[in-house]
């Protein structure tokens, strides 16, 4: 090895003693950091990708109408692609209003933010939204839809959040079960395998006798995440030796979240 | 220079690009990690000294974009991808010989391989951090699904960044003329 390896090799074990020596707030003021350099890129390649998924589902409807009528004339396919981009307008239109509506109803402040990526890593089921410090939203907020609890924010910039799903196992969120006395706590599962995830409510009591269908609500212990809020519904119910678990179905369908709400207190 | 240069504005692209690549469902979810396979080239066709900067920028970007901080607890500390990249890189450093000679196909094995490996330290130190020991067919897809992934992207990543390096003039890669 020459004297550069060596003194790279020195200078490498300086830098990674520094970064080993990080505690939790400097780890997340740390990452605040480079989420707010990587801002801008994480927005425009948001905005990038809805635009190739908007021409990919033009291409496809184009397709269509090539396949089911051949005889058509151009004119004909014009019009038809004109009322496609008007209804995914009107879609939007919707979907705005039906959010605005939600946040004008809720009793909670609620800053809307927009979904810009998800998680990027195996491990942790993660977004990451527009919206930061600069518009009052801070560590450990909860992010709902008006479908229901979607998760907590952990690393917050300027101007960009990541949000921790409940779908995560490190995000638990203590819950009631609708039409019962039972309480539990809500968590994810550490691997995921299928579309869309799924939640254990786990340390209900033996005696606990779930149904499928049934709703699981927010309890608001813990202080972070409101009573009240839909956690999900149950799928199926077992009852283990010293207790009893329930698989829930989460309210928001998380796998394809476009809109969001930080909660950042009551109004 | 240059080229050393390209190679971390390219592992900034894909780590940001990572962002925006679903995981694959009917492979159990797993990721398509790019820069694995940027960061393993560069191992083999850098110096060391820049081999060990290249280890340290992609494990620093690696933390502080997926690594994440639950309340007070930190799953896993900053700086461990930094020493996981290095080690692993040192590993594909000590095979540059075979590089030179023209051998690609070892260091796309490899690449695939080491990819994995990072997700196995990882979901090692959870498991640990958790308390709770789970390994299934699931998890095991996961960890080793992003490295075949890897294994396939390779042979063309090499090509493109071997490319790259011969118009910018790199000076370490034409000491495959002493070897033919």
């Amino acid at each position: 090895m020459n004297r550069s390896s060596i003194i790279a090799l020195l200078i490498f074990g300086a830098i990674l003693g520094y970064f080993l020596s990080f505690g939790a707030d400097g780890t997340r003021k740390f990452q605040a950091g480079v989420y707010q350099l990587i801002a801008p890129f994480l927005t425009s390649g948001s905005g990038l990708q809805k635009q190739i998924t908007s021409v990919r589902t033009g291409l496809k409807s184009l397709e269509e109408l090539e396949r089911e009528s051949s005889e058509l004339q151009v004119e004909n396919r014009q019009l038809r692609a004109t009322n496609q981009a008007l209804r995914d307008v009107e879609r939007e239109v919707n979907r705005l209003r039906h959010a605005l509506n939600y946040r004008e109803r809720s009793v909670f402040k609620l800053v809307p933010a927009v979904v810009v990526a998800r998680d990027s890593s195996t491990w942790w089921r993660t977004i990451t939204i527009n919206r930061g410090k600069e518009d009052g939203v801070e560590g450990d907020m909860p992010v709902v839809t008006d479908e229901g609890l979607v998760g907590k924010t952990t690393t917050v910039s300027a101007s960009i959040s990541v949000v921790l799903l409940i779908s995560d196992e490190n995000c638990r969120v203590a819950a009631s079960v609708e039409g019962t006395r039972e309480q539990g706590i809500v968590g994810g599962e550490r691997v995921t395998t299928g579309v869309t995830p799924i939640l254990d409510l786990n340390f209900l009591s033996k005696q606990a006798d779930l149904k499928p269908g049934q709703k699981v609500y927010t309890t608001g212990v813990g202080g972070v995440f409101p009573s009240g809020l839909l956690v999900g519904t149950v799928k199926s119910f077992r009852v283990r030796e010293l207790d009893s678990q329930g698989q829930l179905v989460p309210g928001v369908d998380l796998s394809h979240l476009e809109d969001v709400f930080v909660v950042t207190g009551r109004k | 220079m240059i080229f050393f240069v390209l190679l971390l504005i390219l592992v900034l692209i894909a780590q940001i690009a990572e962002f925006f690549i679903p995981a694959l469902p009917w492979l159990y979810n797993a990721h398509i990690y790019i820069v694995p396979v940027i960061v393993f080239y560069g191992a083999v066709a850098l110096p060391f000294p820049l081999m060990l900067a290249l280890a340290l920028y992609a494990g620093i970007l690696l933390d502080a974009l997926t690594v994440q901080v639950i309340d007070t607890k930190v799953e896993i500390s900053l700086g461990w991808s930094i020493l996981l990249y290095a080690v692993l890189a040192g590993i594909m450093h000590g095979l540059r010989p075979l590089f030179i000679r023209g051998r690609w196909e070892v260091h796309c094995i490899m690449t695939g391989i080491c990819t994995s490996l990072i997700l196995l330290a990882q979901y090692l130190m959870i498991t640990f951090r958790r308390g709770s020991v789970y390994f299934s067919p699931e998890v095991w897809w996961q960890i080793g699904g992003p490295g075949l992934i890897a294994m396939v992207l390779a042979p063309i990543a090499f090509w493109f960044l071997q490319w790259m390096g011969r118009i910018t003039a790199f000076p370490y890669l034409p000491e495959r003329d002493r070897f033919e």
